[in-house]
C-alpha cells in the first residue's frame, strides 16, 4: 500500500507519537511538580491509541509499501502491549520508589518504549525489525537507570546498555548476513531466496539464524543471554521491572515467532497453520535447548531469593521458558498457546508486582521474610497476590493453570521432544516450592491481628481488577481462546 | 570511476603533508636548548599544578552527541532536498514526510534547551 | 592503480582497528580510530556508494568519534587513562576461541554465494537514496527520528541535575 493510503491503518501509532511530542513539550512546560497532568495527558493518550485500535478495520494488509503488517495477530500484541503500559502508568503515582524523581520523562520513555513495542509486533522488514529493537531498548536502558540517585538503579541502567549493544550488534552481524543471502530486507522476499539456497549456503544461513536468535533471545531473556536480566530488574524501579518483565518479552515473542516462521519458514505464510523452516534447517531442536535451560537456570536461580521482587525477576525468566517450549514446534497450536499464556502472564505478573509494590510503599519491605502475618494485616492484598502466586505456578483452578496445560499440549499432541514436556513439568514443580514459600509466610507465619492496612484505593482497585481475568479465564477460558484464535490471521504475500 | 576520487585523495595527502610536515620541520630546523624551565609546560610564567588532564564536564559529551543527532538530520536532508523538485510535482507529500522528521527532532531540540543544556554557568 | 588503492585502504583499515584493540591507552585507541572509520569510508567509495562514503565521514570521523574522545575524557583519572589488565587466566581459551570464530566466519564468507545485485554503475547514488528513502523506507526514516529523539532525551535527562 502507498504511503499516504497507509495513514489510515497506522493511526495508533501516530497517535503515540503525537503523545511523545506532547509529552515533549509539557515536560518542557509544566512545572516539575505538576506531575497529575503529564499522568493524565498520558492516559488519555493512551486512551485515545485505544479506541482507535478499536475501530481499526479488522484487515490483514501490510502498509508503508511493506514494512508493517496490520493484521490481527499484531493487533493481539498490540493490546496486550496497551493493557500493560496502561497499568503501570496508573500504578506510578503510588509508587514511592519514584518519589522526589521527574515524572514527567517517566511517562515519556514509557510511552516511546510503547511506540517500539507496537512497531515490532508488526515488523516486516528487517530494517524495522532493528529500529522498533533499538527504540524499546534504548527507552528501557534509561526507564532502569530512572532513579538518579540509587546507586543500583545507575548500575542496572550501564549493565543494560553494554548486554544491549552487544546483543543489538550480534544480531546486526546476523541480519547483514542474512541480506547478503538474500539481497532484501523484506520477510517475504528473503524467505523467496532462502527457499532456493544452493545446499552450500545452509551452514551460514544456520549461523545467521543463531545470531539473530541473539538479539531476540536478549530481549525475552533467553537462557544463555539472559545475564543481564538480575542486575536490571532489581536496579530499575519496581513498576519499570514489572513492565520490563511482561511488555517487551511480550514484544520479543511476538517478532521471534513472525520472522522465524515467515523469513525462515518453508512458505512464507503463517495461516497455513502447519509449516516447517526452510531447507537446511531445523531450529526446532535448537530451541528446545534454549527453552530447557531458560526454565531451569530461572527456576533455580529464583529457589534462592530472599527478595520478592528479585524472586519475581528470576522467575520470569523461567516463564519465558515456558513459552518457549510451545515455540518449538511451529504450528498454529503452538503459537495460540504462547499468545494464550502471554495475555495471562500479563495479569498475574503485573497483579504480583503490584502487590510487591504496595507492600514496599506501605511498611518498605522487601525481604519475604518480613511479609509475615500479611495475610491477616491485608486480606483484600494478600488474598489477590496468593491467586497471583498459585496462577504463576500453574495450579487450578487459576488461568496459570490453563496457560500451561496449552502450552505443554502442544508438545504433547505433535509427539515429539517428550523429554521437553519432561523438564517443564519438573520445573513447574521446583517452583511452586518458591512461590508456596510466600503464601505460607503471608497467610500461616505470623499472629492474626484486628489491624486491617489498607492502600490507596487506586492500588487496590489495579489489583483486584487484575485478579478478575486470572479467576476468570481459569475457569471460563473459552472468551479468551476465542479471541486468541480469531488473531491467529497473518498479513501473508500473495506470491 | 575511482579515479573521480583522486584529488580528494591529494586534499587528504595534502592535509596530511602539511601538518605532519609543519611539526617535523619545526623538529628539525628549530633550535633547542633543553633546561628544566624550557621543558616545563608553558602556563603564561606561572608554574603548572596538578595534572594536565582534567576531567571534562558532561556538558560537552551532551553537546556532542546533539551535534551527531543534528549532523544526521542534515545528511538526511541532502537526499530529500536533491529529488525535492522531481517528488514535489506529484504534490505536498513529500514537503510532510520531513516536516515530521523536523517537528521530532525539533522538539527534542527545544527540551533540550529548556533543561538547560546549552547554560555554562 | 584501484588494485593498488584498495589493498592500501584495507591494510589501514586492519592496523588501525588493530592498533584500537592493542593500544593501551584510551586516547590513543580512540585516534587510531579515525584510520579505521576514514578506511570504511574509502571501502565505500570503491563499492561505488560515495553518498555513504561522505556519510560515513561526517558522522563517524566528525561526530561520533569526537564523541568517543570526550567520553574518555569524561572518565576518571584521565591522567591514568591506560588499560593494563595484568591477570587474564582466560587468555589462551580465548585465544582459541576467537582463533575458530574468525576462521569460521572467513570460511563462510568464501563459501557462501552471496546475492549479487545489479551490476550496472549508479549515476548518482544521492538520488536513489532520495528516493528510497521517501518511497520504500519511509518509515524506516520516520521511524530513525523518533529513536533519536528517544536517545537524544535520554541523554539529556541521565545527564542533567535533578535540581534543574
Amino acid at each position: 500500500m502507498s504511503n499516504f493510503d497507509s495513514l489510515a491503518y497506522f493511526l495508533p501509532e501516530l497517535a503515540l507519537t503525537v503523545l511523545i511530542v506532547s509529552l515533549v513539550l509539557a515536560s518542557v512546560l509544566l512545572k516539575s511538580d505538576r506531575d497529575r497532568i503529564v499522568w493524565i495527558i498520558s492516559l488519555a493518550g493512551l486512551a485515545v491509541t485505544a479506541v482507535l485500535l478499536a475501530i481499526q478495520p479488522a484487515t490483514d494488509q501490510s502498509i508503508f509499501m511493506g514494512a508493517l503488517a496490520v493484521d490481527p495477530y499484531s493487533r493481539f500484541f498490540k493490546w496486550i502491549f496497551l493493557v500493560a503500559t496502561a497499568v503501570i502508568i496508573i500504578a506510578s503515582p503510588y509508587t514511592k520508589q519514584l518519589d522526589g524523581s521527574q515524572r514527567h520523562e517517566y511517562y515519556l520513555f514509557l510511552i516511546a518504549v510503547m511506540f517500539g513495542l507496537f512497531l515490532m509486533a508488526s515488523s516486516l522488514d528487517l530494517i524495522i525489525v532493528y529500529l522498533s529493537i533499538e527504540i524499546v531498548s534504548i527507552g528501557s536502558f534509561i526507564l532502569a537507570g530512572f532513579l538518579k540517585d540509587d546507586p543500583r538503579s545507575n548500575e542496572s541502567s550501564l549493565k543494560y546498555v553494554i548486554y544491549g549493544a552487544l546483543s543489538s550488534g550480534v544480531m546486526l552481524y546476523g541480519l547483514s548476513l542474512l541480506f547478503g543471502m538474500a539481497g532484501s530486507t523484506n520477510v517475504f522476499e528473503v524467505q523467496a531466496a532462502l527457499v532456493v539456497l544452493p545446499e552450500k549456503a545452509h551452514l551460514t544461513l544456520a549461523v545467521a539464524l543463531l545470531l539473530i536468535l541473539v538479539g531476540f533471545g536478549y530481549k525475552i531473556s533467553m537462557v544463555p543471554f539472559h545475564f543481564w536480566t538480575p542486575d536490571v530488574y532489581e536496579g530499575a524501579p519496581t513498576t519499570i521491572t514489572a513492565y520490563l518483565s511482561v511488555a517487551p518479552k511480550a514484544a520479543g515473542f511476538a517478532l521471534a515467532l513472525r520472522i522465524l516462521g515467515t523469513a525462515f519458514g518453508s512458505t512464507g505464510d503463517l495461516n497455513i497453520g502447519d509449516w516447517s523452516p526452510v531447507p537446511g534447517l531445523a531450529f526446532g531442536s535448537v530451541i528446545a535447548i534454549f527453552a530447557a535451560l531458560t526454565m531451569t537456570v530461572g527456576n533455580f536461580l529464583a529457589i534462592q531469593q530472599n527478595s520478592v521482587k528479585r524472586l519475581l525477576a528470576y522467575s520470569s525468566i523461567a516463564h519465558a521458558g515456558y513459552m518457549l517450549m510451545a515455540a518449538v514446534i511451529l504450528n498454529g497450536q503452538a503459537f495460540g498457546a504462547i499468545m494464550f499464556y502471554l495475555a495471562i502472564y500479563l495479569c498475574m505478573n503485573l497483579g504480583a508486582f503490584l502487590v510487591t509494590i504496595f507492600v514496599h510503599n506501605r511498611f518498605g519491605y522487601d525481604e519475604i521474610d518480613d511479609w509475615k502475618g500479611f495475610g491477616f494485616q491485608a486480606p483484600l492484598i494478600a488474598v489477590p497476590m496468593g491467586i497471583f502466586l498459585f496462577s504463576l505456578t500453574g495450579l487450578p483452578p487459576t488461568a496459570g493453570f490453563i496457560g500451561k496445560v496449552y502450552l505443554f499440549s502442544v508438545l504433547i499432541e505433535a509427539g515429539q521432544y517428550w523429554w521437553l514436556a519432561l523438564v517443564g513439568i519438573l520445573n513447574s514443580v521446583v517452583s511452586l516450592y518458591y512461590y508456596a514459600r510466600i503464601i505460607k509466610v503471608m497467610f500461616l507465619d505470623g499472629e492474626p491481628t484486628d489491624e486491617t492496612v489498607t492502600g490507596h484505593p487506586v492500588m487496590t482497585g489495579l489489583i483486584l481488577m487484575l485478579t478478575v481475568p486470572v479467576l476468570l479465564f481459569g475457569i471460563y477460558w473459552t472468551p479468551l481462546m476465542g479471541a486468541v484464535q480469531s488473531s491467529l490471521k497473518f498479513f501473508t504475500q500473495g506470491m | 570511476m575511482i579515479g573521480d576520487y583522486l584529488p580528494i585523495l591529494f586534499v587528504f595527502l595534502l592535509a596530511a603533508g602539511f601538518a605532519l610536515g609543519a611539526l617535523g620541520l619545526t623538529h628539525v630546523v628549530g633550535p633547542r636548548i633543553k633546561t628544566r624551565v624550557k621543558l616545563s609546560a608553558y602556563e603564561s610564567g606561572v608554574d603548572p599544578v596538578g595534572p594536565t588532564h582534567s576531567r571534562l564536564n558532561v556538558r560537552y559529551f551532551l553537546i556532542g552527541l546533539v551535534f551527531i543527532i543534528f549532523d544526521l538530520e542534515v545528511v538526511f536532508l541532502y537526499p530529500w532536498a536533491v529529488i525535492f523538485r522531481e517528488q514535489a510535482a506529484q504534490g505536498p507529500f513529500i514537503l510532510y514526510e520531513m516536516l515530521f522528521f523536523l517537528v521530532v527532532l525539533l522538539v527534542g531540540y527545544l527540551y533540550i534547551w529548556r533543561k538547560g543544556v546549552f547554560e555554562w554557568e | 592503480m584501484a588494485e593498488f588503492g584498495f589493498t592500501g585502504i584495507a591494510a589501514l583499515v586492519i592496523a588501525s582497528s588493530f592498533w584500537v584493540v592493542t593500544a593501551r591507552n584510551l586516547v590513543h585507541a580512540a585516534v587510531a580510530l579515525m584510520g579505521t572509520l576514514f578506511g570504511v569510508a574509502g571501502l565505500y567509495v570503491y563499492l561505488y556508494a560515495d553518498f555513504l562514503a561522505a556519510t560515513q565521514v561526517i558522522i563517524y570521523v566528525g561526530g561520533i568519534l569526537v564523541l568517543i574522545i570526550f567520553g574518555v575524557m569524561l572518565t576518571q583519572r584521565i591522567s591514568s587513562a591506560v588499560l593494563l589488565q595484568t591477570h587474564m587466566p582466560n587468555r589462551p581459551l580465548a585465544g582459541v576461541v576467537v582463533f575458530f570464530l574468525f576462521m569460521g566466519l572467513t570460511s563462510l564468507l568464501f563459501r557462501t554465494p552471496w546475492h549479487e545485485g545489479e551490476q550496472v554503475m549508479p549515476e548518482s547514488t544521492v538520488t536513489i537514496i532520495g528516493t528510497s528513502l521517501l518511497t520504500k523506507y519511509l518509515l524506516h526514516f520516520e521511524v530513525a527520528s523518533v529513536l533519536l529523539l528517544v536517545a537524544l532525551l535520554g541523554a539529556a535527562y541521565l545527564s542533567r541535575r535533578e535540581d534543574g
